[in-house]
């Protein structure tokens, strides 16, 4: 048992293209889930039933499924009729996957909103969307930021499942300097500790987010 | 929607699904045990061992599941560690969900108010009686609830075991999606499998929780 880390140092430079294009996907991710997600629950509370009960069976089933079939169902399935990059897919379908987390999410948060401000609103003058818009959602977005933040930081490690489909980030950016240097052990403890210590900073920005927003909450 | 390949492959998977089960249903109770054994290790007076319990869950919950499962089953054998997939799956899948476990735990017995423990005391019990008929009856529902919580996390998490070569759901649906060119089909298929094992954990949690309130004062 001797370890070498000699071939971690050679291919670091692989390594931290795989951190950038891990970044680049969970910023995308981000984005899109954060976004899609608040349309998402705005819809499906505020419109009829044809609408929102679709929307509900789709983050149900986001919900009950394991991310990595949900993956390979979106990457055989798009496949089929466009060939499209596999970083495409990876953000697509971590991008489904995390929107109806946070748009259950979303959902609870606007719910709790209490309905005075919205008859308040409206008695003040505010049509039934701008009410939506300038008085509901701001403040579901703040009441929302604890958890949200949590979602974000599982987001992040879950971006070494798109490996499994071919996305050039972290874990599979090491796999050929795996295969050529036969140094499994050392380079997943690497990535390991890239991962612990971008989960520490992310988990140190949401209690300063947190804290900063505790006042409106 | 080829019904005819969704009969044709369904026992196919239905095998698949037992294996999944199996996985996670030993994953789930070795890993309560882990759970339980960091929790205790918390209660020592002796800090560098509280500190190698506080240490270990932040390292598990602070990296992912999928990179955990691939150093121990490609790197292990470079420490001594030679597992076969099943054995690694559910190692390592105990040893991750352990670390969120001790929390559920630990946090479940925190919101039990103090007072009781302290009255338990001033009424001459011991700190394991007290802990064990008086602190664990009343944290036992929210401890049920947020325990039941992980272990679906942990059968939605054993997917990734398909990646070290384990044949179960996950990886029979990619292998015949492959093979069929038919993702709908299987998809559904395999998806409605979950859906089934997660309700009935969802199930198990609810009677066992029904069971567990009645100690807990109205």
């Amino acid at each position: 048992m001797e370890f070498d880390f000699s071939p971690v140092v050679t291919y670091f430079p692989t390594l931290l293209k795989g951190v950038g294009v891990a970044s680049l996907v969970a910023l995308a991710v981000a984005l899109m889930s954060i976004i899609g997600g608040l349309v998402v629950a705005v819809i499906s509370i505020y419109t009829n039933k044809v609408v929102s009960w679709p929307l509900r069976f789709f983050i149900w089933l986001f919900m009950t499924t394991p991310l990595l079939l949900q993956l390979y169902f979106l990457y055989f399935g798009l496949g089929e009729w466009i060939l499209i990059p596999a970083i495409v897919v990876g953000i697509l379908g971590l991008g489904f996957h995390y929107m109806a987390y946070n748009a259950d999410i979303f959902i609870a948060t606007i719910k709790s909103v209490s309905d005075g401000q919205y008859e308040a609103s409206r008695s003040l003058g505010f049509g039934h969307w701008k009410t939506i818009y300038y008085i509901i959602v701001p403040q579901a977005l703040i009441r929302s930021i604890p958890q949200l933040g949590n979602n974000m930081i599982l987001m992040v490690k879950d971006t070494s499942v798109l490996s499994a489909i071919g996305v050039a980030e972290l874990v599979y950016a090491s796999q050929y300097a795996i295969s050529v240097s036969f140094r499994p052990f050392e380079f997943f403890i690497v990535i390991a500790i890239m991962y612990y210590v971008i989960n520490i900073l992310m988990e140190l920005g949401q209690a300063w987010l947190e804290r900063q927003t505790a006042y409106r909450r | 929607m080829d019904v005819d390949l969704m009969v044709e492959v369904t026992p196919l998977l239905i095998r698949a699904a037992w294996v999944t089960i199996d996985i996670s249903s030993r994953a789930i109770f070795f890993g309560f045990f882990v759970a339980c054994g960091l929790v205790f290790l918390q209660t020592f007076r002796f800090a560098p061992i509280r500190w190698f319990a506080r240490g270990y869950i932040s390292v598990i919950r602070g990296t992912p599941y999928f990179v955990q499962l691939l150093l121990v089953f490609y790197g292990g054998p470079s420490i001594g560690l030679r597992l076969d997939p099943i054995t690694c799956g559910v190692f390592v899948g105990a040893f991750n969900i352990g670390a969120y476990m001790s929390e559920a735990i630990r946090g479940s017995i925190e919101s039990v108010d103090s007072g009781q423990s302290e009255a338990a005391r001033s009424l001459g019990f011991g700190k394991v009686q007290t802990m064990v008929s008086i602190v664990l009856p009343q944290a036992a529902s929210l401890m049920i609830r947020s325990v039941g919580v992980l272990a679906i996390v942990l059968v939605k998490n054993s997917s990734l075991v398909s990646i070290i070569s384990v044949v179960e759901l996950t990886y029979q649906a990619q292998r015949l999606i492959g093979s069929t060119y038919k993702p709908l089909e299987i998809f559904t298929l395999s998806a409605l499998m979950y859906i089934v094992i997660i309700y009935a954990v969802m199930g198990i949690i609810e009677l066992a929780y029904r069971r567990a309130i009645r100690y807990t004062t109205q």
